[in-house]
């Protein structure tokens, strides 16, 4: 699977406009996790919840697109061949063994990590720590499985992107948006790459981010803490770490002007695409990003629905949101015109409003509604043992810590509305952005189709 | 052509490789039978509550004090199905517009009222039900059970927004007009049941659109807002007595009313000879496929045979038979499922893949022999017994939240199914034999007459289809 835009508003805290905020009487659960650490460098993240029978445990790998050298799409590649089979398990018996139980079995992949889920019930525990083992200590990379998996990942990226016009806004935008950082192709890699890259690639790539201190296993719900523990200190315990792990040198150069492209597809909505250079994760503006994308973006009271969608009536949707990635962030934009109306106009309207929140600092009341909005967010992210432990894991993987509650509430209580103007300023300048109209062909000029040709 | 690897063998062959490799005294887990499931009942003792006003609104409470939020709902028990094919999207148009402005509140008002909480509250149409649900931070309860009521007994169905509503449901039609998933189930829905209802899409089309204003869905909600034809919910953070007290407040002086007929009557079996219809997208590079028949109702007594015999076909992810065959074995597509549509009258069987253009017909024919197959050689026990395990662990996995739970508890009473269906299920999963399988499987499978809809490029797609029946092709 490939990434899928990760919307920064889904985790990033809470405050309370009011006088008795809900949260203060809010037992953080993350709060409760025990912190593991194997002499191998694995770390274990568990957190125990009786409440239902069931359990999502989760191996976080930190290798994403952007640790790929010469093929793009490998770190995506190659999490399809961790399903391909291994010396003990046969081909898809992972997956299958997990199904025929009930468990939600599958994996995604994104710019920076790349995650493996098994949310099953309680007494299947065993078994997923057992297969999760056998598959980074004796996985199968060979060519048939490999030549199997890149059909696979081919139609997925006929699905999610050749036929799609929104992915085809995203491959877009983000390789105008970044021309030095590997954040500049896409997750999935470009379809030469993909036929092209061999079993031996696979294996090097295997064998240098597949380590136990490149991995951290995140388990929340119900199960025997202890047992669990034992069992991974048995199983993947003996597995041997490396001493350096590779990371790209590339730094970003400051961006010279706007950058513009259209795109041509067989589509009855254009579509608006835009991206500013932000900061990377954790960095102390990150708050004030999430308040303006909310006041922007969230609910039909925002600002951009009220003007494109309710008002001019030009589109059929249209927000922006901030977007961290470890090296980099995006300021990202996305409206869908509305077929009778165009694009020029509603690029206009779009970005008048962005230069109004330049211009004055948002409403108190604007402000009080967007830190509530995000405050319900984070309680309505703490419901399922699968979010708990995508947010454990996530911040152990980036920031090598469990950001508590406590501190995403203070650092959002904090926003002012001069806080909101200043990074608009900083960040959504004009000269730093990228734009990208995804358009029907004009008429004579024959369709590019995906330049696959057809035997 | 067909390589049987159904689970039964790949188990053997995993036992048989294991042999000798596992580097620890104690067997890997996969090499012992999987324990049983543990056996917890659906809701903790105490935390369901049901009860029922005198003008006949049935009521469910479950509290769930672990997050401070809630979630409030009430439910209709009627839907797109209830409306003839000449307004079809009429149930849809009703429930967008009481989206935009109740009781006090024009659609502005509405917006910021909700947004100040933080809160979300939507209102859905499906085929046999109309639902508004909100949510939000449990100390927000009164402002949210306010506004539910608003919505659910003083929708305002402005004029203004009645036109700004049909506005973008015509321009979001118009988007839709060539996106292929929507293609796909357009002509899927019409080759199956022209004519009927279920032929049209479920938010209809821009001719059924473009005639609606605010009077005919204020005639809609006036004909189904019944107390005695529907359900208030809520879950999370709620004190009982308190919810009751406010049910009764808000919902007790309810009038009744007499409950619309169902709609159409159950739709005829597919039209017995094949239906091929290829929809023309010239610059797609996949062709996205479906087959598709009649299908059981939500309601049918074969629903459990009938779902663990789907689970076996395609039903069941990386386990089924279709991902075996058409991405396991061949890595032919991404994906591949078949589902049975459960509504009050029966809805389509539907298989769904897609693969890369010039491979087009090899997957029909792969489709149509694993459904040929699915008759012929039905799961034995083999099969059956870890569709019955998979049946109960994902039965355990989709009642995770108590809003899960709720929701299929108000399911249930959208379709007069017995109250205590959850707490049987696996009980009556576990009672399904091979013969239970394999009679719905011939009942149920119908390979010669399932429709075959493909949307991708004409001119590459139409040569393939020679000798599969004619071929109608269209253009969106």
């Amino acid at each position: 699977m490939q990434a899928t835009r990760r919307a920064a508003l889904i985790f990033l805290g809470a405050c309370f406009a009011l006088a008795s905020p809900a949260a203060h009487a809010l037992d953080d659960p993350a709060a409760h996790t025990r912190v593991t650490t194997l002499e191998n460098g694995l770390t274990v993240l568990t957190l125990v919840d009786d409440t239902t029978p069931v359990v999502s445990f989760q191996m976080w790998a930190h290798v994403g697109s952007r640790d790929e050298t010469r093929y793009t799409g490998l770190a995506h590649l190659f999490e399809h061949m961790m399903f391909g089979g291994s010396k003990n398990v046969p081909a898809e018996g992972h997956a299958q063994l997990l199904g025929a139980r009930g468990g939600e079995v599958n994996a995604y992949t994104t710019n920076d990590y790349t995650v493996y889920f098994d949310d099953v019930t309680t007494e299947s525990m065993p078994l997923v720590i057992d297969l999760e083992h056998e598959r980074v200590a004796h996985l199968d990379i060979d060519e048939p499985t490999l030549a199997r998996e890149r059909k696979v990942v081919l139609e997925e990226r006929r699905l999610r992107t050749e036929d799609s016009p929104m992915g085809r806004a995203y491959e877009n935008l983000f390789s105008l948006v970044f021309q030095a950082l590997p954040y500049r192709w896409p997750v999935i890699g470009w379809r030469s790459d993909i036929e092209k890259a061999t079993v031996d690639v696979c294996r090097g790539f295997f064998d240098q981010y597949y380590v136990p201190n490149n991995l951290v296993l995140a388990i929340v719900g119900s199960f025997d803490e202890e047992a669990a523990l034992d069992r991974i200190r048995r199983t993947f315990g003996t597995l041997k770490p490396v001493p350096n792990i590779p990371r790209s040198p590339t730094e970003e150069p400051k961006q010279q002007g706007e950058r513009r492209a259209t795109v041509y597809f067989d589509l009855r909505a254009p579509i608006l695409a835009a991206g500013w250079h932000a900061p990377p994760t954790g960095h102390p503006d990150g708050e004030a990003l999430d308040v303006l994308s909310t006041i922007l973006s969230e609910g039909r009271s925002s600002r951009l629905y009220r003007s494109l969608v309710y008002d001019a009536q030009q589109a059929l949707s249209a927000e922006g949101g901030y977007w961290e990635l470890e090296e980099a962030g995006v300021f990202l934009a996305f409206a869908s015109v509305r077929p009778d109306a165009s694009i020029d106009r509603v690029e206009k309207l779009f970005f008048d409003e962005i230069e109004r929140l330049k211009r004055e600092p948002p409403t108190a009341d604007e402000l009080d509604k967007a830190k509530r909005q995000l405050e319900v967010s984070l309680v309505d992210g703490l419901d399922t043992n699968h979010e708990l432990a995508e947010r454990i894991g996530r911040d152990y993987t980036t920031l090598g810590r469990i950001r508590p509650l406590d501190e995403r509430l203070e650092r959002i209580r904090a926003v002012t509305a001069e806080d909101v103007r200043r990074v608009a300023q900083t960040y959504l300048v004009k000269d730093q952005r990228s734009v990208v109209h995804i358009v029907p062909a004009p008429k004579g000029v024959p369709p590019a189709g995906a330049g696959e040709s057809t035997p | 052509m067909k390589r049987r690897l159904a689970l039964g063998i790949a188990l053997v062959q995993i036992l048989a490789c294991a042999n000798g490799h596992w580097p620890f005294a104690e067997k890997p887990a996969w090499e012992l039978p999987a324990p049983p499931p543990p056996e917890t009942p659906i809701v903790p003792p105490g935390h369901l509550h049901r009860a029922a006003l005198e003008n006949g609104l049935h009521v469910l409470i479950l509290e769930d004090p672990r997050l401070p939020r809630v979630v409030l709902g009430m439910a209709f028990r009627r839907g797109e199905s209830s409306v003839p094919p000449e307004t079809a999207g009429l149930a849809s148009f009703t429930a967008d517009l009481m989206e935009r402005g109740a009781g006090d509140r024009d659609a502005l008002a509405m917006a910021e009222a909700i947004d100040h909480l933080g809160a979300s509250l939507s209102v859905a149409a499906g085929w046999d039900s109309l639902t508004v649900v909100t949510s939000g931070l449990s100390r927000d309860q009164e402002a949210l059970f306010d506004l539910l009521a608003d919505v659910v007994l003083r929708p305002r169905f402005d004029a203004a927004e009645a036109t700004r509503a049909r506005g973008e449901s015509l321009a979001a039609l118009e988007r839709a007009r060539n996106d292929p998933s929507t293609l796909t189930s357009r002509y899927t829905a019409s080759a199956v049941y022209a004519g009927h209802r279920f032929g049209l899409p479920l938010s209809g089309t821009p001719e059924t659109v473009a005639r609606f204003d605010a009077a005919a869905a204020r005639d809609f909600h006036r004909r189904v807002a019944l107390p005695n034809d529907a359900i208030f919910f809520a879950s999370g953070d709620v004190n009982v007595d308190e919810m009751l007290a406010k049910v009764r407040e808000h919902f007790g002086d309810w009038a009744q009313g007499s409950i619309v007929d169902v709609g159409a009557p159950p739709p005829a079996p597919a039209p017995p000879a094949r239906r091929i219809v290829l929809v023309d997208r010239p610059e797609m590079v996949q062709a996205r496929i479906t087959l598709s028949h009649d299908g059981i109702a939500r309601s049918s007594p074969d629903r459990i045979p009938v779902s663990l015999m789907n689970s076996v076909l395609g039903g069941s992810g990386f386990s089924s038979r279709l991902m075996e065959t058409l991405r396991t074995s061949s890595g032919l597509t991404y994906s591949v499922w078949s589902d049975f549509a459960l509504r009050r009258s029966p809805g389509p069987f539907v298989v769904s893949t897609f693969t890369v253009v010039p491979e087009t017909r090899k997957v029909i024919d792969l489709l149509l022999a694993e459904l040929a197959r699915g008759r012929d050689e039905p799961p034995g026990e083999d099969e059956l017994s870890w569709a019955r395990t998979l049946a109960i662990g994902q039965f355990a996995m989709g009642l995770e939240t108590s809003t899960a739970v709720v929701q299929s508890l108000v399911d249930l009473d959208i379709y007069d199914l017995p109250q205590d269906s959850l707490d049987t299920f696996r009980s009556r999963v576990r009672a399904v034999t091979p013969a239970d399988v394999e009679r719905v499987a011939r009942e149920y499978l119908h390979p010669d007459r399932a429709a075959v809809i493909v949307v991708g490029p004409a001119k590459d797609i139409a040569p393939q289809l020679e000798g599969l029946g004619k071929v109608e092709i269209v253009k969106p």
